[in-house]
C-alpha cells in the first residue's frame, strides 16, 4: 500500500467529518430560520448579517456551560453514551458517493470515501448499532423519564429499521447490486424514486423514526417525559447527543439521495448535455449538496406541519402498515423485474402502478378502520 | 445440479396445508371453527399420507436437492409413519378445546411434521440441525400450549431449556465434525472419518447428546416424564412417538452412514445406553402412579429396546428397529388416545382413577387392553413382533448380553402394563355404579382409535407387507 | 509482524477479554455489552478474513437486533445485578466439561490448518461475493433457505401464542 493512497484516504475523511460537521452547525441555524419563516416569525438573526455567527455563539454556549453528572448515575456508560452515539451517525457516510471521479496530482481521485460492494449492508449495520447510544444514555442516567424515553426510541428505531431494510431491498434489486456507487449509476436514466415512488416514501418515513425526528420525536415529548433519554446530560455532552441528531439528519438525507433520487447524477434526460457529471464531474458534488439541501428542507418542512403522533399508534404503524406494504412492494418490484425481458418497460411503467395501486389500498384500509374504532 | 422435487412432495404439501389452515381460520364462525379446523387438518393431512404414498414414491436412492436430503426409502416410510401420526394427532386435538379451538396448534402441528419429514431424509449436517430445529420449536410451543395451566406451562418451559441446552451442545458436535471432516455431508464424511481418534468420538459424543435427547433415551430422558405430564395429551402422545420416531430416524441414518463397519466404539456406546435406558425406564415406571408419567418411562423403555436394532446395524437391524417404530407410533398413540379420551371425563390421570373402566365403557377399555398388551409385547399384537425381530437382529450380530438384558426389561415391563389392566378389568369403582358414569367417545376418538387398533392388531397378524416395507427401507442404507 | 497480523492478535485479545467480562460481570447490563463488544470484533475478524457480508450480517443481526432486544428485557426487567457468586467447589464438573470442549475445539483447529473444506462451493469467491453468495444460497441450499423461513415464522406464530392474552369467547 502506497503512503499516497493512504493520505489520500485520511484527507477525503477529515473532508467528510468536516463537512458534517459544519453541515451541522449551520442546519440547525437552517431549520430555525425555515420553522420562524414557517410560523411567521424572524428566527435569530442578530449574530452576524443574518444571523451567520450564531452557530458558533451556540457552541461558546455549550462549551462554558457546568456538566452535571447525576450522583447515582451508572458513570462510566453515562460518559460513553454520547459517544458511542456519534460515531455511528459520522462513519455511517463513509460509503455515500459524492461524484464521480476527477483527476490531479497525476491520479485518479474517486469522490467517496470507502468503495465496498456491500455498502448498502454496511449502512443497516452502522445504522443498528446506533441504537445503543439512546439506550445507554436512558439507562445510565439512573432516571426514569430518562429511562422511558431511551426505551422508546429505541424500540420505535428497531421496529421503523424493517422497512428500512426492506426499503434497502427494493433499491438492491432494482440495482442488481449493493454498492453504493452501481446503486446512483443504475439511476442514470430514470431515478428509482420514480420507479418505486411508494418505496421512496415509505424510506422517508421510515429515516424520519430513525433519527428520531418529528412527528415521531417520541423521545422528545416534553410534556411526557421532560427531554426523554438525554433528559440529565448538559453541556457538551448533550452537545453530543444534538449534534448526532443533525449529523444523522444529514447522513440519511444524503442516503435517501442516493438510493431513489439519482445520487450525484443529474436530472433524467440531461444524460448528453454539459450538464452532466459525465462530461463535467464538478457538477456531482453540487448535484448532490442540492439534493441534500432538498430533503433537509423536506425534513423541517413536516416538522412544522405535522403533530407528534402518539405512541401506540407510532408502532402499529410501523408494524401493521408499513411492515406489510414494504414487503407487498417487494414482490412488485420483483415481479416488475421479472416481466422485464418480456415488456421492456414494465419496471417503469408495471411497478409504480401497482405500487401506487398497493398504496391506495392501504390507505383505503387505514381510514376504514380507523373510522370503524371511531364509531365502536 | 441433481433437483428432484418429489422428494419434498410431502413437506410442500404439509406448508400448504398449513398456510390453507392459517388462511382460513378468521374465516370460520366461532362456533363451527373447533370443528372444521380439526377436520380440515385431519383431512388434508390423511389426504397428503395418499398423495405421498401414490405419487412420492422414491424410484431409486438418491441425493438431491443440492446434496441436502437423501430420497430413499427409509425417508419414505418414516415420511409416511410422522403424517400418520400427525393426522390421528389432530384427530385427537380436536375434543380438546384449548388446543382445537385454535388454528395456531395445527399449524404448529403441521411445522414439527414438516420437520420430522426433513429430519428422516437429511443427509448433510446444515440440513439436519436446521430440520432438527423445526421440529422442535414448534413442539416446545405445543407443550406449553395451555398457557393458564401451570403444569402445562412448566412442561413447555422445561422442554424448551432442554432442548435449547442439548441443542447447543449438539450444534458445537457438528462444528466440530465440520472441522475434524472438513465436509459437511454425512456420506463423504464417513470417508474422513474412517479412522476415528478420541477427539473425533469426542465430537460424537456431542452430537450423540442432540440425538439423545430426541430419542429420550438415559441419561438423557430427564425431561420426558414432567413434560408429557404437563403437555396436553395428544401432544404428549406426538412426542413420545413421532417426535421420538424422528430422532430414531437421524440415529439410525448418522450411525449407518458415518459408521458402515459395524463393532466400533460408537456400537459399544450404544449398547451400553440401551441396557441403561431399558433397565431404568422399566424399573422407574413401576413405581409410577399416575398414567401419564408411567407410559413416559415406559416410552423411555421402549426406546431402549429399538436402541437394540441400531446397535446391531445390519440390514436386519435396521429393519427391525424401523418396524420398531411403526409398531411403536401406533401402540402408544393409541394408549395416549385412550388417556385423551378417558382423562376428559375422569378429569384425573392418576391410575386409580381407571378402577372399573372396562365397565364404564367395554369399547375404550378393550382398546386399551390391545394398547397395553402390544407395549408389553404379547402376541398376536405388533409389539410382539416388533420385539421379536429386534431380539433376532440382536442375536444375528452377537450382542447376546443385550438381547438377555432386553428380555429380562420385557418382564418387569409386562407386570406394571398388566397393573393397569388390573384396575381397568378387576377394580370397581367406589359406589359400584359404573352404569351411571359412562365414558362417551365423539366421533374423532372413534375413529383415530379404530384405525389405531386395528393397525396394531394388522402389524401383529399380517406382518409380511410391512416387513417387507422396512427391508426395503433398511435396505436403502446400505 | 504484518498490519494484519497485528490486528488479528488485538482483536482476538478484545473478543477474548469481552467474553470472559460477559461471563463473569456481576451487572447485566455490562456483561450485555461486553457481549456486543465480542461480537463487533469478531465481526472485524470476518472482515480480516476477506468475508464482508457475514461481517456485517453479524453486526446487523446480533450486535444490532439481538443483543439490544437483550438489553431491553434486563432494563425492563431491571435485573441489573446478578447473584454470580462463583464456588469453584460447585462447578468444578462444569469447569472441567468446558475445558474438554476447549481442547476438543484446539484439536480440531490445529488438524485443519492450512487445509481448505470440501463444501460445495468455491469459499474464496462465495465469502467476498455477495451475489455470488446468493447463487449458492438460492441453488444448492434453496431447501435450508427455505425451511428457515418456516422455522422463523413458527418461531413467531409461537412467540405470539404464548404471549398473546386470548379473550375467552363466550359460548
Amino acid at each position: 500500500m502506497d503512503w499516497i493512497l493512504l493520505l489520500e484516504w485520511v484527507i477525503k475523511g477529515f473532508a467528510l467529518v468536516m463537512i458534517l460537521l459544519t453541515g451541522f452547525a449551520y442546519l440547525t441555524l437552517f431549520e430555525r430560520r425555515i420553522l420562524a419563516f414557517m410560523q411567521v416569525r424572524i428566527g435569530p438573526n442578530r449574530a452576524g448579517p443574518q444571523g451567520i455567527l450564531q452557530p458558533i455563539a451556540d457552541a461558546v454556549k455549550l462549551i462554558f456551560k457546568e456538566e452535571l453528572t447525576p450522583a447515582k448515575s451508572e458513570k462510566f456508560l453515562f460518559l460513553l453514551a454520547p459517544i458511542v452515539t456519534v460515531v455511528p451517525a459520522v462513519v455511517i457516510a463513509a460509503v455515500i458517493p459524492w461524484g464521480t471521479q476527477f483527476e490531479a496530482f497525476g491520479r485518479t481521485i474517486t469522490l467517496y470515501v470507502a468503495d465496498i460492494n456491500i455498502g448498502v449492508l454496511y449502512i443497516t449495520a452502522i445504522a443498528s448499532i446506533a441504537v445503543y447510544g439512546i439506550v445507554l444514555a436512558g439507562w445510565s442516567s439512573n432516571n426514569k423519564y430518562a429511562m422511558m424515553g431511551g426505551l422508546r426510541s429505541s424500540a420505535q428505531m428497531i421496529s421503523y429499521e424493517l422497512p428500512l431494510g426492506l426499503s434497502f431491498v427494493l433499491v438492491t434489486l432494482m440495482a442488481g447490486s449493493m454498492r453504493p456507487v452501481d446503486i446512483v449509476e443504475a439511476q442514470r436514466g430514470w431515478w428509482f424514486g420514480l420507479m418505486q415512488p411508494v418505496g421512496a416514501l415509505l424510506f422517508l418515513i421510515s429515516i424520519l423514526a430513525e433519527v428520531n425526528r418529528a412527528p415521531f420525536d417520541m423521545p422528545e415529548a416534553e410534556q411526557e417525559l421532560t427531554a426523554g433519554y438525554h433528559a440529565e446530560y448538559s453541556g457538551m455532552k448533550f452537545a453530543l447527543f444534538f449534534m448526532a441528531e443533525y449529523i444523522k439528519m444529514i447522513a440519511v438525507s444524503a442516503i435517501m439521495v442516493m438510493l431513489f433520487l439519482g445520487g450525484y447524477r443529474e436530472l433524467p434526460g440531461l444524460q448528453n448535455t454539459w450538464f452532466s457529471v459525465d462530461q463535467t464531474w464538478w457538477l456531482g458534488p453540487i448535484y448532490m449538496f442540492l439534493k441534500v439541501l432538498a430533503m433537509l428542507f423536506v425534513m423541517v418542512w413536516i416538522r412544522a406541519t405535522l403533530p407528534r403522533i402518539r405512541y401506540d399508534r407510532l408502532m402499529s404503524f410501523g408494524w401493521k402498515v408499513m411492515l406489510p406494504l414494504s414487503l407487498a412492494l417487494i414482490v412488485i418490484t420483483a415481479l416488475g423485474l421479472v416481466l422485464q425481458p418480456m415488456w421492456a418497460l414494465a419496471p417503469y411503467i408495471l411497478t409504480p402502478v401497482l405500487s401506487l395501486a398497493a398504496f391506495g389500498l392501504t390507505v383505503l384500509l387505514l381510514q376504514n378502520s380507523l373510522a370503524r374504532r371511531q364509531h365502536a | 445440479m441433481n433437483l428432484n422435487l418429489l422428494a419434498i412432495l410431502p413437506e410442500a404439501l404439509l406448508v400448504l396445508l398449513a398456510v390453507a389452515i392459517l388462511i382460513l381460520d378468521p374465516l370460520f364462525k366461532a362456533d363451527s371453527r373447533r370443528v372444521n379446523l380439526g377436520w380440515l387438518a385431519a383431512g388434508g393431512l390423511t389426504l397428503i399420507l395418499l398423495i405421498s404414498f401414490l405419487a412420492g414414491q422414491p424410484a431409486q436412492n438418491e441425493l438431491t436437492l443440492g446434496g441436502m436430503v437423501r430420497f430413499d426409502w427409509f425417508a419414505f416410510a418414516f415420511k409416511m409413519f410422522f403424517i400418520f401420526a400427525a393426522a390421528i394427532t389432530a384427530l385427537l386435538m380436536m375434543d380438546v378445546d384449548a388446543l382445537a379451538n385454535r388454528a395456531e396448534a395445527y399449524v404448529l402441528l403441521l411445522a414439527a411434521t414438516i420437520g420430522m419429514n426433513l429430519m428422516a431424509a437429511s443427509a448433510d449436517l446444515v440440513m439436519l440441525y436446521l430440520a432438527i430445529e423445526t421440529t422442535s420449536i414448534p413442539l416446545y410451543v405445543l407443550a406449553g400450549f395451555l398457557t393458564d395451566n401451570d403444569k402445562s406451562t412448566e412442561a413447555g418451559f422445561k422442554y424448551l431449556l432442554f432442548g435449547a441446552m442439548t441443542s447447543a451442545i449438539l450444534l458445537y458436535g457438528f462444528s466440530l465434525l465440520f472441522g475434524f471432516a472438513g465436509t459437511t455431508n454425512l456420506a463423504a464424511m464417513a470417508v474422513s472419518l474412517a479412522t476415528p481418534t478420541v477427539f473425533s468420538l469426542g465430537a460424537l459424543l456431542l452430537v450423540l447428546v442432540g440425538f439423545g435427547f430426541k430419542t429420550s433415551i438415559v441419561p438423557f430422558h430427564f425431561w420426558a416424564p414432567d413434560v408429557y405430564e404437563g403437555a396436553s395429551t395428544p401432544i404428549a402422545g406426538f412426542l413420545s412417538t413421532a417426535s421420538k420416531a424422528a430422532g430414531f430416524a437421524v440415529l439410525l441414518r448418522f450411525s449407518l452412514t458415518v459408521f458402515p463397519q459395524t463393532g466400533s466404539q460408537w456400537q459399544y456406546t450404544l449398547a451400553v445406553i440401551s441396557i441403561l435406558t431399558m433397565t431404568i425406564g422399566n424399573l422407574v415406571a413401576l413405581a409410577q402412579k399416575n398414567i401419564k408419567r408411567m407410559l413416559a418411562y415406559s416410552s423411555i423403555a421402549h426406546a431402549g429396546y429399538a436402541l437394540i436394532g441400531v446397535v446391531a446395524a445390519s440390514t436386519l437391524g435396521t429393519a427391525s428397529a424401523v418396524f420398531y417404530m411403526m409398531a411403536y407410533i401406533l401402540t402408544n398413540l393409541a394408549a395416549f388416545a385412550i388417556v385423551t379420551v378417558a382423562g376428559r371425563v375422569i378429569g384425573s390421570d392418576d391410575l386409580r382413577a381407571y378402577d372399573g373402566l372396562s365397565r364404564r365403557s367395554p369399547y375404550l377399555a378393550l382398546a386399551m387392553l390391545v394398547a397395553f398388551l402390544s407395549l408389553a409385547g404379547m402376541p398376536p399384537f405388533g409389539g410382539f413382533v416388533a420385539k421379536l425381530l429386534v431380539f433376532a437382529a440382536g442375536v444375528e450380530k452377537g450382542w447376546i448380553g443385550l438381547v438377555i438384558a432386553g428380555i429380562i426389561n420385557s418382564i418387569i415391563g409386562v407386570y406394571y402394563y398388566l397393573t393397569t389392566l388390573k384396575y381397568v378389568y378387576l377394580y370397581r369403582m367406589e359406589g359400584e355404579d359404573e352404569e351411571s358414569y359412562p365414558i362417551p367417545v365423539s366421533r374423532p376418538y372413534a375413529i383415530a382409535l379404530t384405525v389405531l387398533v386395528a393397525g396394531v392388531i394388522l402389524l401383529g397378524t399380517f406382518f409380511a407387507p410391512w416387513y417387507d416395507l422396512t427391508v426395503k427401507a433398511a435396505a436403502s442404507l446400505f | 509482524m504484518t498490519l494484519e497480523l497485528f490486528l488479528f492478535f488485538t482483536l482476538a485479545l478484545i473478543a477474548l477479554v469481552t467474553a470472559g467480562g460477559m461471563v463473569f460481570s456481576k451487572s447485566a447490563v455490562y456483561a450485555a455489552l461486553n457481549l456486543v463488544t465480542n461480537f463487533l470484533s469478531v465481526a472485524i475478524l470476518y472482515l480480516l478474513l476477506d468475508a464482508p457480508f457475514i461481517a456485517l450480517a453479524q453486526v446487523t443481526v446480533y450486535a444490532g437486533a439481538i443483543m439490544v432486544l437483550f438489553l431491553f428485557v434486563i432494563m425492563l426487567l431491571g435485573v441489573e445485578t446478578l447473584r454470580a457468586e462463583f464456588d469453584w467447589k460447585k462447578i468444578w464438573l462444569q469447569a472441567v466439561l468446558a475445558l474438554a470442549l476447549l481442547v476438543e475445539g484446539f484439536v480440531m483447529l490445529f488438524q485443519r490448518m492450512g487445509q481448505a473444506a470440501n463444501l460445495p462451493f468455491n469459499t474464496a469467491s462465495v465469502l467476498t461475493n455477495p451475489s455470488e453468495m446468493a447463487k449458492v444460497l438460492f441453488t444448492d441450499y434453496l431447501l435450508p433457505f427455505e425451511l428457515t423461513s418456516i422455522l422463523l415464522l413458527v418461531a413467531m406464530i409461537g412467540a405470539i401464542v404464548l404471549t398473546k392474552q386470548v379473550k375467552k369467547r363466550s359460548l
